[in-house]
């Protein structure tokens, strides 16, 4: 029922439609709702659609059939009871996270996604919906997860030398020595840490101590891998580089990465796909496919016309998301 | 040039002090109660013989070793349970606050009636007040532990035993320490006071039989050995914090200059 949104917004661009016009082609969602405000340079593809929820008709992320999907977060809730009363910071999240994905969830500040996070992450329990990963219901940190937290300062046992931090959640698994060096050095290999793993972890720069997090993260073999905005507290070079990392790691893993961030432009750098959050309370706003090449450089993609245009259309949705605009008031016109 | 130089401030203040002391005594008024400093290190030496170590002064380590080593093993076992169990802590602070404002001394006589007056008893009193600070301490480190590492363990499934000794115990290690250290000196003082009453050895006991036969250089001698001994214990305190929190004190080092 989709049609090719590429080909339609080409054509639009061809018959030289005035910016004022509806030209995002997509078949649902909230584009519809807002055409003033939508870019009309490129066409950019939602994958959402649009569910009856127990909170009323909302926009929803892509899903897979039953049992397809890895990772699934079904009207996902939050609700923190505090003494000034209630604070809804999620109000309903569903989408897929297919095996071997990498997605980016993006939103302004505020919008409830480290929370998501503790909550996909069996640290949080949700105060309705569900998470499941390979369908069974995820009530605590699942066996096959790992966490990639932005404080990487303390995420690291800084009473612990490098090589030890990387090792604890396997020699906490009991894998055997051998094994455990195995996997060890070639996780520090793989960051590019290999040389300073008798250093303690606060004797090195902060994007090295983000590079030990994630050779640890990387060492557990997780199948899913959960980044809570694990570059906002290094600098602009060093993210470059850690952004990267994370392609590359996700490339030679095969893992699922869900990799939560406030910036727009690593976003659509590194996901396939870019789900856009609302503000809080938080439901989806858009699930956007990311149809850059495979091979990315910070370079050449950064400097795409294609690049530029999703960014741009991101960029848009989040200042959207800021001034409180609610997907599913505009379902309901 | 730079150890000669941090040598003569640790021994600066002594020779000064005891310039002074000097200074006073021998050229001041004959005064019964302060010897000069040449008749104290004399009697030091007479007094402090092999023999008499053997008697007093090394019962007296013992008693402080074991009271030390209860009122860490129990500060840090009950610290760890009571600062992790929330429902420990709220049946058990109250209560704490109660012992813990009673003086151990006053305790002496109740202890001697109910385990008698020997060693066990002394080292009763060391541990009834050594044991606070370790034990306050521990609950607090234990409660002030980092919420983003507590995460991290539980994602990568680190529970149990393994919590404790890979996270918990580490965590809490800067305040442990800083407990123990106010813990020795406290022991010290409950060895010497637990000795005064219905003994017939040790350190306490022999600088109060000093003092009511009027042997006031002994007196004064025995002073001077508890001065030592509690600069040998704080110095082998300083030893073993450098080694267990040696990761401590650089993290610390680099916070501060950046």
């Amino acid at each position: 029922m989709q049609p090719d949104p590429h080909s339609a917004a080409g054509d639009h661009r061809a018959a030289g439609i005035p910016a004022s016009e509806p030209t995002i082609p997509t078949q649902e969602g909230t584009e519809d709702m807002t055409p003033d405000q939508i870019s009309t340079e490129g066409t950019v593809s939602s994958q959402g659609g649009v569910a009856e929820t127990p909170d009323g008709l909302l926009t929803v992320g892509k899903t897979l059939p039953d049992g397809e999907a890895m990772l699934a977060v079904r009207n996902l809730k939050k609700v923190y009871h505090t003494d000034g009363g209630d604070i809804e910071a999620v109000r309903n999240l569903t989408f897929d996270l297919p095996q071997g994905q990498l997605a980016c969830l993006v939103g302004p500040s505020g919008s409830g996604k480290t929370t998501l996070l503790k909550c996909i992450s069996g640290l949080l329990a949700p105060t309705a919906g569900e998470v499941t990963l390979h369908g069974k219901k995820v009530t605590g940190p699942p066996k096959s997860m790992a966490v990639v937290f932005q404080e990487y300062g303390r995420s690291l046992f800084p009473w612990m030398r490098v090589r030890d931090n990387v090792e604890l959640p396997l020699k906490n698994q009991g894998v055997d020595k051998a094994k455990r060096d195995e996997l060890v050095d070639n996780a520090l290999e793989a960051v590019g840490l290999a040389h300073v793993p008798k250093s303690y972890p606060w004797q090195l720069s902060g994007g090295m101590q983000q590079r030990v997090a994630i050779a640890r993260a990387v060492a557990y073999q997780p199948e899913v891998l959960l980044m809570d905005e694990p570059f906002a507290a290094v600098d602009a070079q060093t993210r470059a580089d850690l952004e990267d990392l994370v392609r590359s790691v996700w490339k030679q893993l095969g893992v699922s990465v869900l990799f939560v961030t406030h910036d727009i432009d690593e976003s659509v750098y590194l996901g396939e796909r870019v789900i856009i959050l609302s503000s809080s309370p938080t439901v989806i706003q858009q699930d956007v496919l990311i149809d850059l090449p495979e091979e990315r450089d910070q370079l050449e993609t950064r400097s795409s016309q294609r690049f530029s245009e999703l960014r741009h259309h991101v960029y848009e949705q989040i200042q959207l998301a800021k001034k409180g605009f609610r997907p599913e008031d505009a379902l309901a016109k | 040039m730079k150890t000669l130089k941090s040598l003569l401030y640790i021994v600066g203040l002594p020779v000064i002090l005891l310039v002074l002391w000097y200074l006073a005594t021998a050229f001041g008024e004959k005064n019964f109660f302060v010897p000069t400093p040449a008749l104290l290190a004399e009697t030091f030496v007479e007094t402090w013989t092999w023999d008499r170590m053997t008697t007093d002064v090394f019962p007296s380590l013992v008693r402080l070793f074991w009271g030390i080593l209860g009122s860490i093993v129990i500060g840090m076992v009950g610290g760890l349970l009571i600062g992790s169990v929330r429902w420990l802590r709220a049946l058990l602070e109250p209560t704490m606050e109660f012992f813990r404002a009673i003086p151990p001394t006053v305790l002496i006589p109740v202890l001697m009636l109910l385990i008698g007056i020997g060693d066990d008893m002394k080292v009763a009193v060391i541990i009834a007040g050594a044991v606070w600070p370790i034990l306050l301490n521990t609950i607090e480190g234990v409660r002030a532990m980092d919420e983003v590492l507590s995460d991290t363990t539980h994602t990568y499934g680190i529970k149990g035993f393994n919590r404790v000794r890979y996270l918990i115990l580490p965590s809490a290690m800067p305040q442990i320490m800083a407990g123990i250290r106010q813990s020795l000196s406290i022991a010290l003082i409950l060895m010497v006071i637990s000795e005064m009453f219905a003994a017939s050895s040790g350190l306490g006991f022999t600088i109060v039989q000093f003092q009511r036969s009027f042997a006031i250089p002994e007196m004064w001698s025995g002073i001077v050995l508890l001065g030592i001994i509690g600069v040998l214990l704080s110095f082998v305190f300083q030893l073993v914090e450098r080694v267990v929190l040696r990761w401590y004190h650089g993290l610390r080092e680099i916070e501060n200059a950046a």
